[in-house]
């Protein structure tokens, strides 16, 4: 590991290009039912699986790269190639000053969810396993700076199982889990125990589970249908990264962080000021709703404590920093969403950090992630 | 009013008596579908239960645990096993002297303060009348109970208004908002709603937007049946840390606070803590958006010091944080008789979380904020001052 500007962004999106599901999935087997780039009578491209469109009919998402930030690219000649060419990002990083960047996807759902809308189980497999392929093949291959993350069929928990262990093998470095995967399709309850085997490969293979938010939209307060595009996106923005409290309570209360208790846990895109009233407020709750007596033998800040990350990209850093503890915030640029600091990164970083020790900034945009990625 | 003791709880639920709703509705109207206590049989036993256009609704008759005792909570399963001091306005005064409060906001409590489900306008109509007019006795009984209105949903927006017009006149104090609009009708910030906002901004009347609001989002995830009923209610309870997070961008971006720049908008039992991310976030995406050239003129975060309120009653951890939203903003609220309450104890509660809070603020978080926006005139002794 070498960092020369001290930040590991832990939290940014590479875009698929038109061939990844064309060039892997076999044609005869899927027909049209590959994820691909299809035209429509208004002339724009917009990716479909299956009959399903995703990117909300974009042909990316790329809002910081484009001249205007309110605007996505409608076709593929749009793209900005920092998006989807990794010789390029790594240009784009040195301007950024970030060393590191930790991948999500795109069009298979900035939260990894997009294929497990799919109602069949092989064609989802299919894409998922050519998604996780591309990543390492081009990305990966490409720079050691990039860190892979595989996504996951969501269910049965075999396969789950299986393909983390054959993505890690290959060099994936943590799990794109979305976070309540029965809201996708009729699948078991994420709290139940038919994910135990999920969560107990992870703890052994040591490769941290990433619920990033927006893996349900309708955890999100649907806004207003009146209103201009770029206001619509400003409040899918606002009100996406607080949803991860849904997942956060289930995880905890349901005891997936006590059945086990060396699983990590990053919530991508989680962003910081909520999450120390959750904290305060579930451990209040604990106590006041008498939980002590139901079996848990640690209180919900305990929990998060021992297993779970959150991550910021625009949150001053000095108010919360001792409640949620420095150890526990990790910082991302979320490049190269419409909501990335990009390409005010280091300006953002300044003043976020105001009055934070150097310690603790070095934690936190830092330290933090090449520990929990074992850089 | 006079401050005896330095304590106004901004968020505590008033309970309906028996009669409440059967005395002020025509019963050759409405018959059995008037709001009223019936028996129904629950596991063998006979129980009580409110009923409502004829359909029993909810586990219990009342919601008062911080008055039923051990073991904790308990909540009546009968009639008669409510306390008093729950419904009986004269009977609850000497609850607030036990407990050191001066005044308190009165939210609902069962019947609850939803009546749009049954798709019946005129009904909605005359329930709500008699709800605000039962909460209206309240204030006519004391001056130590500040009672918000509901509101006909289904109603024309006109007649909305001219209900907020005589809810004010008979002595409410403000008025309790959903959090999300039914699917039925217009989206809460949809300008078909601007004469009710208007009407609340001219009145000095603050909307306010308690617990989980009834959004959506937290009924999206299924419950797990894996829970017991407490873990339930921490799991489900303590996601309302973010209403505040999900409500307050929608207020702002969509301009309802542009084209109401002087209404208030208070957010009950949700803590302060929502409220410092929606100040953040809000800020960014403005910034980062351009926001400005999309109507939106005011940096969301002077727009929520301006219009926003938010209470609190348990977090140690936010009171330290009390000037990223302002001291201005802060109110203390007790939720009594609810499950969140600290009565008979409120005090012990106050003194824990205030721990080190110079004195000019706690008499703006306890009692001096609320003075202010609910426009309370009030004497206070020297000894609170």
């Amino acid at each position: 590991m070498q960092i020369n500007y001290g930040l590991i962004s832990v939290d940014d999106h590479v875009q698929e290009p038109p061939s990844l599901w064309t060039d892997r999935l076999s044609k005869s087997r899927w027909g049209d039912r590959i994820p691909h780039l299809e035209r429509t009578a208004e002339g724009c491209e917009r990716w479909v699986v299956d009959g399903q469109v995703l990117v909300d009919g974009h042909s990316g998402r790329t809002g910081a790269l484009m001249a205007d930030r309110n605007r996505e690219p409608n076709r593929w000649d749009e793209v900005p190639p920092p998006a989807y060419l990794p010789s390029e990002r790594l240009k784009t990083m040195d301007a950024a000053g970030m060393d590191y960047s930790v991948l999500y996807p795109t069009v298979a759902g900035l939260a990894g969810e997009a294929f497990g809308r799919l109602e069949d189980p092989e064609l989802e497999l299919a894409c998922v396993q050519a998604y996780n392929d591309w990543l390492i093949e081009e990305w990966s291959s490409a720079s050691e700076r990039f860190i892979p993350q595989c996504i996951v069929p969501i269910w049965p928990a075999e396969a789950t199982v299986a393909e983390i262990q054959r993505a890690v093998a290959k060099g994936h470095r943590g799990v794109v889990f979305p976070s309540l995967p029965m809201n996708l399709r009729a699948v078991p309850h994420v709290s139940g125990p038919e994910y135990d085997p999920v969560w107990a490969i992870c703890e052994e293979l040591n490769v941290p589970v990433c619920l990033h938010a927006g893996a349900s939209p309708e955890l999100q307060y649907t806004p207003y249908s009146g209103l201009a595009p770029a206001l619509t996106e400003a409040l899918d923005a606002v009100t996406k990264p607080v949803s991860t409290v849904f997942v956060i309570s289930l995880f905890t209360f349901s005891r997936v962080l006590l059945r086990h208790p060396r699983l990590r846990v990053i919530l991508a895109e989680s962003a910081l000021s909520w999450g120390m009233l959750y904290m305060e407020w579930a451990d209040h709750q604990f106590e006041h709703d008498g939980l002590a007596s139901e079996g848990y033998e640690l209180k919900p800040s305990e929990m998060f404590h021992r297993q779970c990350c959150f991550t910021s990209w625009f949150d001053e850093v000095a108010p919360f920093v001792q409640h949620v503890g420095a150890e526990h915030i990790l910082w991302s640029t979320n490049f190269p969403l419409t909501t990335s600091t990009w390409p005010r990164t280091q300006e953002t970083i300044h003043q976020c950090f105001r009055g934070v020790s150097a310690e603790t900034r070095e934690k936190v945009l830092w330290k933090n992630a090449a520990r929990l990625y074992q850089l | 009013m006079e401050i005896k003791y330095g304590l106004i709880s901004v968020d505590s639920h008033a309970a309906f008596d028996r009669d409440s709703f059967t005395s002020r509705m025509p019963v050759q109207k409405w018959g059995d579908r008037i709001p009223q206590v019936v028996e129904v049989e629950k596991d063998g036993r006979r129980v009580n239960r409110w009923a409502v256009y004829g359909k029993p609704r909810g586990d219990n008759v009342g919601n008062c645990p911080a008055l039923m005792g051990d073991p904790f909570p308990t909540y009546p399963q009968r009639w008669e096993e409510i306390p008093r001091t729950a419904y009986v306005p004269r009977e609850r005064l000497k609850a607030l002297d036990t407990d050191g409060v001066d005044a308190e906001v009165l939210f609902p409590n069962p019947p609850g303060g939803a009546y749009f489900e049954f798709g019946d306008k005129e009904f909605e109509q005359d329930v709500v009348k008699a709800y605000n007019d039962s909460l209206a006795d309240w204030a006519q009984t004391s001056d130590r109970y500040l009672p918000l209105a509901i509101l006909p949903y289904l109603s024309d927006p006109q007649i909305i208004k001219r209900e907020i017009e005589r809810a004010k006149v008979a002595g409410h104090r403000g008025v309790n908002v959903l959090g999300q609009m039914p699917k039925a009708l217009p989206h809460l910030t949809d300008p078909y709603w601007d004469p009710i906002w208007g009407a609340c901004q001219e009145l000095g009347l603050p909307i306010h937007f308690h617990g989980s609001a009834n959004l959506r989002a937290g009924a999206s995830v299924r419950k797990w049946s894996g829970y017991s009923p407490r873990q339930a209610h921490s799991a489900m309870t303590a996601t309302s840390a973010v209403t505040p997070a999900q409500i307050i961008p929608q207020l702002i971006f969509s301009g309802v606070t542009e084209r109401f720049p002087r209404l208030k908008c208070v957010f009950a039992e949700a803590g302060i803590g929502g409220v410092n991310y929606a100040l953040a976030a809000c800020d960014h995406e403005w910034e980062c958006r351009h926001l400005w050239t999309e109507g939106i003129t005011t940096r969301p975060s002077e727009t929520v010091r301006r219009q926003m309120y938010v209470n609190f009653w348990f977090e140690v951890e936010g009171i330290k944080l009390r000037h990223l939203i302002g001291i201005d903003n802060i109110m203390w609220e007790s939720d009594f008789p609810h499950v969140a309450s600290f009565y008979p104890r409120s005090w012990d509660s106050v003194e824990r979380v205030l721990e080190g809070v110079p004195s000019d603020d706690r008499r703006k978080v306890l009692y001096e904020n609320a003075l202010r926006v609910y426009q309370i005139e009030a004497t206070v002794p020297a000894k609170n001052n």
